[in-house]
């Protein structure tokens, strides 16, 4: 292949010579020819310079072209630095409050591989206090991921949000639901599972299908119900085994374990068994017009008390979301939960979501949910959120 | 401790010694026929992306990672056009040699001229690719940058077999130049030809060829057709009697169709890559492919 820079170089520098050498003409030649010359020089530098830019506009036509400049703003050092905010409006049937309108959370996120051996990704986030109103910066996640590890490990250390099933690794802004499941924030909170300690996972030599084994030892300093860290060297300690099928080229199966164990609030030990199911059709073709997944969460509690008391608890969660158009998902959601303290106060509650993404970067949501909990007088809450991403914005977990 | 390191020993020849292909995960089809074309019975390639499907959106569905775990080279087409699927592979893959640098990384795309180039970048204008437009491989010159991006990969990794790959490398080459002649040829009464695309991923084809796409059916990149955007298509359509929408396998087609009823103008889905349907097995049925349908409705 012929590329036309060498051709362009070598123009330049003919032109270049021509002119020098035009110039030691000019140097040497009588004061009457002068004007001449000059002139007839000029016109021979023109219409040299006018066969140049033909040939060399010949020659882009039948040739691959030269590379390009690059902009500046498209190679830096810089990480990734991407802005995702979502501005929230909400209803609830309770209290004397019932409407309410705010910006939920901005978070920013930087996103770099720091050098051949490890990629470090940071999300700090600025949250609106539910109960103040007030918002405060925090770190979300901060951590830093090997990349060379041997034998299919992988290394992770710092904060993060921890490997419990499906809903807790993901960033709220990507759940196709506003609020998240009753028995996912009984166990976890709104934040979820998210702490500071270190992760390893080693994906597993089966060809047959995708199965990855997760250990994570972290200190415990979220703020979770169930798990607390007193003052005492008693560490949370979590293991997941995920299993993932390729069904077809159009269908995914996924099957995931979770147990969790570690100090909570009373000085004793929660154990927790979670176990996550999820289902996933996308036709390759028209995967951008049609989608359907079926995702469900079982959650299981056992938790110490001071003295010799103990309760355990249940909770699940399933939802179906069916992408009806390009730009349109609809997602129902059933809960199931148990008080983790009191498994006698029971949720049962059903949502519905209507998600319009106008491109990858804005999506505008619409809630409404009924609660119903055995004890306490049936409540309605209704959402509208609408999520924005400036800047850049890495992948999102299949 | 001697019988174990003996045994050690055999071992660690047997696995050397083995005269095993070397391993390939390519991103798309393209670049796995390419590959295939310029490793011949030295290695053994796998795709991710299908020739079908959008190369924009595919999920890094974590089934993907085996393949790429085991690879000892990785092809990617670059620029931006994997970047919503294939850095998380990469991430999540925990095999050093083909990471963003290694020896065993290929970016198809270096030393490409590209087209398209934005002198700045605003998502207003839609989905643009901040490098410049990625889907070069539709013009068949191309393919001989993409060729030999591929065979330097495989000489950093396989030395050994360099002139083979180098052979390899110049019969793609000639082979490129004689079609070339062949498709110009058969494009050559049609040059000029004015048609309307569905989303802006032919440029390469179109300047090679001589089309002149006068409009999208996408009012900006990615953007779904809207209604005024069709009442602009159908205008052009008729002021400029163009004949033909062309569309790939992965856009619905009832914009078009709307197009089509209202101006008798033909739709045509072509192939984007290697793949798209049965028949296109190679890089070289892609354009034999697309230039016999395209000349079959320009006639």
């Amino acid at each position: 292949m012929q590329i036309p820079i060498p051709k362009k170089i070598i123009s330049v520098v003919l032109l270049m010579t021509i002119m020098s050498v035009n110039n030691r003409t000019v140097a040497q030649t009588a004061e009457k020819a002068k004007d001449s010359l000059l002139a007839k020089q000029a016109q021979d530098s023109i219409a040299l310079l006018k066969m140049i830019e033909q040939q060399m506009q010949a020659g882009q036509t039948n040739q691959p072209q030269a590379v390009p400049q690059q902009t500046r703003s498209a190679i830096s050092a810089n990480p990734d630095i991407g802005v995702v905010a979502d501005f929230r409006g909400s209803y609830i049937s309770q209290g004397k409050r019932n409407f309410n309108a705010y910006l939920n959370e901005t978070e920013i996120s930087f996103q770099s591989v720091v050098d051949p051996y490890i990629r470090a990704d940071f999300f700090a986030s600025f949250s609106r206090d539910a109960a103040t109103g007030k918002y405060g910066a925090g770190i979300e996640e901060g951590y830093l991921t090997s990349l060379s590890l041997p034998a299919k490990l992988q290394l992770k250390v710092g904060k993060f949000r921890q490997a419990v099933g499906k809903i807790n690794p993901t960033h709220p802004h990507a759940l196709p639901f506003i609020d998240l499941p009753n028995a996912y924030v009984n166990y976890f909170g709104e934040e979820g599972l998210n702490d500071e300690g270190a992760s390893i996972s080693w994906l597993v030599p089966n060809k047959a299908f995708y199965q990855e084994l997760v250990f994570q030892v972290t200190s415990g300093a979220g703020e979770s119900p169930s798990f607390f860290r007193g003052d005492n060297n008693k560490m949370i300690y979590l293991a997941h085994l995920k299993n993932f099928f390729t069904l077809s080229d159009n269908a995914t199966l996924e099957f995931g374990l979770t147990g969790i164990t570690g100090p909570n609030d009373s000085s004793s030990v929660t154990n927790m068994a979670t176990a996550d199911i999820t289902y996933k059709w996308k036709p390759v073709q028209m995967n951008t017009y049609r989608s359907l997944t079926w995702q469900t969460e079982f959650f299981y509690s056992n938790a110490k008390y001071s003295g010799k008391n103990e309760s355990n608890s249940t909770g699940l969660y399933s939802f179906l979301e069916y992408q009806v158009a390009q730009r349109w998902f609809l997602t129902g959601r059933y809960d199931y939960a148990q008080k983790p303290y009191d498994r006698s106060i029971v949720e049962n509650a059903y949502s519905l979501t209507a998600g319009w993404l106008a491109t990858e970067f804005q999506k505008i949501e619409f809630e409404g949910k009924m609660t119903h909990v055995n004890k306490e007088p049936d409540y309605n809450q209704f959402w509208l959120r609408w999520i924005f991403v400036i800047g850049a914005h890495g992948a999102h977990q299949y | 401790m001697k019988k174990i390191l003996s045994i050690l020993a055999i071992l660690l020849v047997t696995v050397t010694g083995t005269n095993a292909a070397i391993r390939i995960v390519t991103t798309t089809m393209d670049m796995r026929s390419i590959a295939e074309m310029i490793g011949g019975n030295k290695v053994s390639v796998s795709n991710i992306a299908t020739g079908y499907q959008n190369p924009h959106f595919v999920d890094p569905k974590p089934s993907y990672i085996i393949a790429i775990s085991n690879a000892d080279l990785f092809v990617t087409v670059g620029l931006d056009l994997e970047t919503g699927w294939s850095p998380q592979l990469l991430a999540s893959s925990r095999n050093p040699k083909i990471q963003k640098g290694s020896p065993g990384y290929v970016d198809a795309s270096e030393g490409m001229g590209l087209l398209q180039v934005p002198s700045a970048v605003n998502r207003g204008e839609g989905d643009i690719h901040i490098y410049g437009n990625p889907h070069y491989w539709l013009d068949p010159l191309n393919g001989k940058v993409i060729a030999r991006n591929i065979a330097n990969g495989m000489e950093r990794i396989d030395p050994a077999n360099k002139a083979y790959y180098e052979a390899n490398l110049a019969a793609f080459n000639v082979k490129i130049d004689m079609k070339l002649k062949e498709w110009e040829a058969k494009m050559a009464p049609y040059r000029g030809s004015k048609i309307i695309a569905y989303h802006n991923e032919w440029v390469y084809f179109e300047k090679r060829f001589g089309l002149q796409i006068v409009d999208f059916m996408e009012p900006k990149p990615g953007i779904p057709p809207s209604p005024s955007q069709l009442v602009k298509v159908i205008n052009e359509v008729t002021a400029n009697k163009i004949k033909v929408i062309i569309s790939s396998p992965y856009f619905t087609t009832s914009s078009s169709d709307v197009v089509a009823k209202q101006t008798g103008v033909k739709e045509l889905t072509m192939a984007t890559s290697t793949g798209a349907f049965p028949s296109i097995k190679t890089y070289f049925d892609l354009f034999d492919y697309d230039i016999d349908q395209l000349v079959s409705v320009l006639k």
